[in-house]
């Protein structure tokens, strides 16, 4: 418990800390505000904006997760690896502290630092947005779908982030986990055979559509269930709260067996 | 190669004043550089190597202005450096790391550079490991290959920072001996915690402290300055309160002590020749003492 | 000219993620090509071509936006005639080629077997090299230029994938103005306007340059590389 306590309260200073956790968020909100087309402006343009709140504060977390999870998963992609490089894997791997606790107190203290800027990102806009309508109800719409959208989608993402370089180069994890996160994500399964809008969706389609009735920012889109012509439909049942509840537990159970997996490869590497 | 240094001064980013006001001129031969921890020798020697700038004063290696890029370089065509933190490329072998840092030195003539390394690896004694990679090393390998790296384009300036920490002894001494034969006309920097070595190697020295010099003369000085204040102390009791303590025996009749002190610290206690590194302490001791006066600034 | 052994040991230094990235996108690019469902050949010579615009340069931007800092020699490498910045650029020169040389495979597959040919917007056999050689060259600046402001691979890899992500997600609003399309990555396979592709194309390449330039402006000064280091 110490060991877990000491390494996720250090995990997360260090991170916290560092430049780079706060410029990549921030040059991506200055981009997205730039590019326009995105919640980030539409949300304070009455022709614009959705007209029920929940839709509004749970389409920018949509939008949101979908683009600062990239740069999330991308620095944290050297936190594993990093005590190796440095040289202080020795000293750590010295002392009795469980490797399992260190790990998952690094896990949760490194994610946990690289989300302060998202969550602090998506609080601010979600806040403006209340203000600017006079209605406080979308804060608590916009804590909900923090907590049930973004956290186990970064939280999976962390979990990969940390493992895979283990295996291989970070810069090519890099790669592969963009091109996953635009194919698993944002593709739309008509085009080809998808993860997106599956029950195994980090963007969280089923709690999107059965928690918070979401379809779309103009409520025209599907987010779970069948797509006619699409492969892996047996994936995409008909959308129900469990299985809502079942896709989030999906999430997690993948990212612990990522850190599962992880931890088994650096305790093998110690040996 | 002479190296003029004036008014150096390096404050680092967060207000440390790692280089203070520094005057110092270093002719040629060896020349040894001692200090406590944090004195500022890495600075001093990383500014000469053209890794650091200066925050103000005025460096000038053998007639190069280190402030201008093509002083620097032109320094840099003379220079073998050793960091005090070498960092090597794990996927090399010895011979290929050599023969690389070779060719950024400008050695583009394979045969020549291909001898010159062949002749360095027998010169730190790694020629049988010339051909595994350097991750599998230990670390006074390693130190080798970094002291092997530095004299690679024969350099007329060498600045090796603590070269023979990790070396096992014979190695320290024969390291030692090669440094003093390769100075010649040539100019060394060493800096170094073991003040023996520079005994054994250098005639001058300066003693940094706080990015401050607190000494510049020839080793024998340095020595002079504790003449007088060594003093051998044997007691059951408990060790000497007064001066600094360089070495605790166990004896028949209780501890044997050496005590660097300005006055005899007990009535027993019997005068000793100094040696090098009694000098060092006895020069820091002043150095401390003072910095405790504040009359004295 | 200097040896070619030197080149050799550089592109040693690049390391594995420079030599599996690129073929590794191209593979994924015929890929997905292969999983459409229902293949029109239109829409399959686009998503080869996309390949080479898409997947190609992203690989090589994100390995030259991890070549500045963790060298563990850099000390040694900043004390030698050799300005460790042409030696940054040779890595990136290493980098680039190889990169070029798969892409270069790839298209005259495609031009062999006619693919090339199916998307209308392929602009020829030799101009339409600049499908990949443009993002390459624009995003590699980018990701070489982050890397020397940030001198943190990680950062600097998070940045090269965010904006080419961003570009993705967002095809449309990013080319609503004449910047935005000028700067879009995907202009072959995804632009809006067929009239501004050389335009576009050429845009890119200086862009690319010219971060390069100050990238090597701002590594002209040792201290930054020495020390803070973002890690
Ligand atoms: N990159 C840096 N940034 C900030 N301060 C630094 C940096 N490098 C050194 N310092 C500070 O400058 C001072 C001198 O450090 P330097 O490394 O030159 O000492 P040194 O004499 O080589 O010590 P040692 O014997 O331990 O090697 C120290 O107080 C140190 O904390
Ligand atoms: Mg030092």
């Amino acid at each position: 418990m110490t060991a877990f306590g000491a390494s996720l309260r250090y995990e997360f200073r260090m991170q916290v800390r560092k430049r780079s956790v706060w410029i990549v968020p921030a040059l991506t909100l200055v981009l997205f505000v730039l590019i326009g087309g995105s919640l980030l402006r539409d949300l304070f343009d009455p022709g614009e904006r959705p007209l029920d709140p929940r839709t509004g504060v749970v389409g920018l977390a949509v939008q949101l997760h979908a683009l600062l999870a990239i740069g999330f998963g991308c620095l944290l992609a050297d936190r594993l690896v990093r005590d190796d490089r440095l040289g202080v894997a020795p000293i750590l791997d010295a002392t009795p502290a469980s490797p399992a606790a260190r790990l998952l107190g690094k896990y949760l203290g490194a994610a946990a630092a690289t989300a302060v800027p998202i969550a602090l990102a998506y609080f601010g806009f979600a806040a403006a947005y209340a203000i600017d309508i006079g209605q406080p109800v979308a804060m608590a719409w916009a804590l909900a779908a923090f907590a049930v959208v973004i956290v186990p989608g970064l939280l999976l993402v962390a979990a990969f982030a940390l493992a895979v370089p283990m295996i291989m180069p970070a810069p090519l994890f890099r790669v592969l986990f963009v091109g996953y996160w635009l194919w698993g994500n944002i593709v739309s399964p008509e085009m080809m055979p998808t993860l997106a809008r599956t029950l195994f969706h980090p963007l969280g389609g089923y709690p999107l559509d059965v928690l918070f009735d979401f379809h779309g920012i103009d409520g025209e889109d599907t987010w779970a269930g069948p797509v006619a012509g699409a492969t892996l439909n047996v994936l995409r049942p008909d959308p129900t709260p469990a299985l809502a509840l079942l896709s989030i537990v999906l999430l997690l159970i993948v990212s612990a067996a990522a850190l599962a997996g992880g931890h088994v490869l650096r305790a093998r590497r110690i040996r | 190669m002479r190296i003029e240094i004036s008014g150096l001064t390096k404050t680092y980013r967060g207000g440390v004043h790692a280089i203070d006001g520094l005057d110092l001129d270093i002719p040629t031969g060896m020349f040894g550089l001692l200090g406590a921890n944090g004195a500022g020798k890495t600075t001093l020697m990383r500014i000469l190597a053209g890794i650091v700038r200066p925050s103000a004063g005025r460096v000038v290696v053998g007639g190069h202005d280190i402030a201008s890029g093509p002083g620097r370089t032109a320094v840099q065509r003379e220079l073998g450096y050793l960091p005090q933190d070498l960092g090597v490329y794990p996927d090399l072998t010895a011979r290929q790391f050599l023969d690389y840092v070779a060719l950024l030195k400008g050695m583009d003539d394979r045969s020549a550079r291909r001898r010159r390394v062949g002749e360095l690896l027998e010169v730190v004694a790694l020629t049988e490991y010339a051909d595994r990679r350097l991750r599998g090393f230990s670390g006074g390998m390693r130190q080798r290959v970094g002291i092997a790296q530095a004299l690679l384009a024969d350099p007329r300036l060498l600045i090796v920072d603590e070269p023979t920490a990790g070396l096992d002894p014979e190695e320290r001494i024969r390291f030692r001996t090669l440094l003093s034969q390769f100075a010649g006309r040539r100019t060394v920097l060493l800096s170094t915690h073991i003040v023996d070595d520079i005994g054994q190697t250098c005639r001058e020295a300066a003693v940094l402290a706080k990015g401050r010099m607190i000494f510049r003369g020839t080793v024998e000085e340095l020595t002079r300055r504790a003449r007088g204040r060594v003093w051998e102390v044997v007691t059951d009791g408990p060790a000497p309160a007064e001066g600094t303590v360089v070495s605790a025996l166990p004896h028949d009749d209780g501890m044997r002590y050496r005590v660097v002190a300005r006055t005899a610290p007990s009535a027993q206690a019997r005068p000793l020749d100094p040696s090098l590194e009694d000098g060092y302490l006895a020069v820091t001791a002043d150095q401390a003492a003072a910095g405790r006066e504040p009359a004295s600034r | 000219m200097r040896p070619i052994t030197l080149w050799r040991y550089e592109a040693r230094r690049t390391g594995w993620a420079a030599v599996l990235g690129p073929p590794l996108a191209v593979a994924l690019g015929i890929a997905a090509a292969l999983a459409y469902p229902e293949p029109s050949d239109t829409t399959t010579a686009r998503i080869l071509l996309g390949g080479l615009e898409m997947a190609v340069p992203l690989a090589a931007a994100v390995v030259c936006s991890t070549l500045i800092g963790q060298d563990p020699a850099r000390e040694v490498q900043l004390t030698v005639p050799t300005p460790y910045r042409i030696t940054l650029l040779r890595r990136m020169i290493v980098v680039l080629s190889w990169t070029a040389a798969v892409a270069v495979l790839a298209a005259a597959v495609l031009i062999v077997t006619g693919w090339w040919a199916r998307w209308p917007q392929n602009h020829g056999a030799f101009a339409g090299q600049l499908t990949w050689l443009a993002p390459m060259l624009g995003l590699s600046g980018l990701g070489f230029a982050a890397g020397a402001v940030l001198r943190s691979p990680a950062a600097a890899g998070a940045i090269v994938t965010t904006v080419w992500a961003i570009q993705q997600f967002f095809a449309d609003a990013v080319q609503e103005h004449l910047p935005g399309r000028l700067l879009y990555l995907f202009a072959t396979t995804r632009g809006a306007a067929t009239d501004d592709w050389l335009a576009n194309r050429l845009v890119l390449v200086g862009a690319g340059a010219v971060l390069v330039a100050l990238a090597l402006i701002l590594l002209g000064r040792p201290e930054r590389l020495i020390s803070e280091e973002d890690e």
